[in-house]
């Protein structure tokens, strides 16, 4: 580790130091009540709480009633595993689809422009009348944000590779499967991880409100049930929770994969 | 969002042939795909049992909205909204542009500051909503509250690092005349940050829109969130219908007109462009 990165970590850390202090200071002083702010102590002790009657690792992985701390985390991890493996294919496979076609494509932006400033929460009531309040709504949601963001990114992507490329994949005798495999998706991949990290931004934020909303599990459900009990400490860790979990999929998959894909695929030269 | 039209130039065209630009450039195929849409729709709605409950057609969500209008509750909604997002992202950014610029006037100061913005940037205001409605109930502060706490994290965040991407060129250059520190913040950071001042402000107003839709549905607050939550709940889906549509155009007229012309002459005029 060299010195830059040694100073940048340690001044990094005076601020979280600082909140850290203040906030055990106030549970040492009393200045807010532990109802509305709780000691750090007790947020730290709340996992204890809620994985009570945890068996084990084996119980905490099927999800057992009595492991409620990593049963929430665990079913809010596996919508967004599923919306991926579900949500990430179908935006492509449509949206390579749609933007070959260069009118198709004008035809299907602005449904996709529409599609994605309503995406979310917004869809929530209507879900919540199609599904009923549970898993299948909030999957819904998360769904619906993931692929319209996908798509949109996707269709942008390769309606943007130039021409030039498929023409040249053309005259060299490509046929229509190796101009889709060897230009379009290389060519819009830069856009494509784009709209996966947009997505998935999104659709994090998107799902925990649909399970505040909607739902009957997951990190939204348990900080919204944990708010109407007051049980404030349960609310704080779910918060934290839920930003750790996200700095950790952003930073270390989301931003280096986008950066990779823009430096082995983006097109850098375009011609004029 | 998409930013492939930041860099078209807006010239001043006359009415009647930027019409004739839009039909031509895909303005028919709009038309068409909302047709098509639309019968879709009408379709389903006509085949699936209890259609008002599942899927109302498009002449009873019309329908609906002349009900509403009639009744003056729908202008009050979108007022109601429109007013919390404005006044709330007003005051974000009105504490995040200039925290964002004095954080990054200093380079120890921005590496210190710039770890904990991102960690709370990654908070999103929705899931802050049950701590505030613990802290101030369901009143008007904690729709406030969110909106302004999902405004202030991106807008600091981005003008922080538009105030550090600055390129030194300009600072040295200034610095060799013989400018001030003053001078300098005024004449090189400030417009050298106007870019992601203005990228920034987008991106978190496109942030507290949806928070402010959440804030309505948790808080139970007048507008056009809680329309739809409580259409819902007495089963009135074609209002949840109109609401949705009503939020999706609002949005995409907000971002077309206002945000975006905004985005791109601020870039025209200030953006760095190194050669």
């Amino acid at each position: 580790m060299n010195r830059a990165r040694r100073r940048q970590i340690l001044l990094g850390a005076i601020p979280f130091l600082t909140l850290g202090t203040i906030w055990q200071m106030n549970a040492v002083y009393g200045w807010l009540a532990p109802i509305h702010i709780p000691p750090p102590m007790a947020v730290w002790g709340a996992i204890f709480t809620l994985q009570d009657s945890c068996a084990g690792l084996v119980d905490a992985l099927q999800q057992s009633p009595g492991c409620l701390f990593t049963s929430h985390i665990l079913s809010s991890l596996g919508r967004v595993g599923l919306s991926l493996v579900v949500g990430l294919p179908l935006g492509v496979a449509f949206g390579v689809l749609a933007g070959m076609h260069r009118r198709l494509a004008n035809a299907l932006e602005p449904v996709g422009v529409f599609a994605n400033a309503i995406s979310g929460i917004a869809w929530v009531p209507l879900a919540i009348v199609w599904f009923g309040v549970g898993w299948l709504t909030t999957l819904f949601i998360l769904l619906n944000t993931v692929f319209w963001l996908v798509f949109f990114n996707t269709l942008l992507g390769v309606r943007g590779v130039p021409r030039v490329y498929e023409n040249g994949v053309r005259t060299l005798g490509g046929k229509r499967r190796e101009v889709i495999t060897q230009v379009y998706i290389p060519g819009a991949l830069p856009s494509i991880v784009t709209g996966i990290r947009m997505s998935m931004g999104f659709g994090w934020r998107a799902l925990i409100a649909a399970e505040m909303i909607g739902g009957d599990r997951g990190l939204g459900f348990m900080l919204f049930v944990s708010a109407q009990e007051y049980k404030t400490e349960e609310v704080f860790l779910g918060v934290l929770v839920i930003a750790v979990i996200w700095m950790l999929t952003d930073r270390a998959c989301l931003v280096p994969l986008e950066r990779w894909t823009i430096e082995r695929w983006g097109l850098v030269w375009r011609p004029t | 969002m998409a930013t492939t039209s930041l860099s078209v130039a807006r010239p001043g065209i006359v009415l009647s042939a930027r019409a004739r630009r839009f039909w031509r450039q895909g303005g028919i195929e709009l038309a068409l795909v909302t047709l098509v849409l639309l019968a879709a729709w009408a379709t389903i709605s006509v085949t699936i049992p209890r259609p008002d409950r599942y899927l109302p057609s498009p002449l009873s969500v019309v329908l609906s909205s002349g009900d509403l209008l009639w009744k003056g509750i729908l202008p009050n909604y979108v007022g109601q909204t429109l007013w919390r997002l404005v006044l709330g992202s007003l005051i974000g950014l009105a504490l995040g542009i200039p925290f964002g610029i004095l954080v990054g006037l200093n380079r120890h100061v921005s590496e210190t500051f710039y770890p904990v913005l991102n960690f709370f940037q990654s908070i999103s205001g929705i899931a802050l909503l049950p701590i505030l409605m613990i802290w101030w109930g369901t009143t008007e502060k904690t729709v406030f509250g969110v909106i302004v706490y999902t405004c202030f994290f991106p807008i600091a965040f981005t003008v922080l690092t538009g105030v550090r991407s600055t390129p030194l060129i300009y600072m040295n250059a200034l610095r060799t005349l013989g400018a001030s520190r003053l001078r300098i913040v005024r004449d090189v950071l400030v417009p050298g940050a106007m870019p992601s001042i203005a990228t920034g402000a987008r991106l978190s107003i496109g942030y507290a829109w949806r928070a402010a839709i959440a804030g309505e549905m948790l808080a139970g607050r007048r507008g056009l969130g809680w329309m739809i939550f409580s259409a819902q709940q007495v089963d009135q889906t074609a209002q949840v219908i109109l609401g949705m549509v009503l939020i999706g155009f609002l949005w995409i007229l907000l971002d077309r007109y206002v945000l975006r012309p905004i985005e791109s002459d601020t870039i025209q005029r200030w953006g760095l462009v190194q050669r």
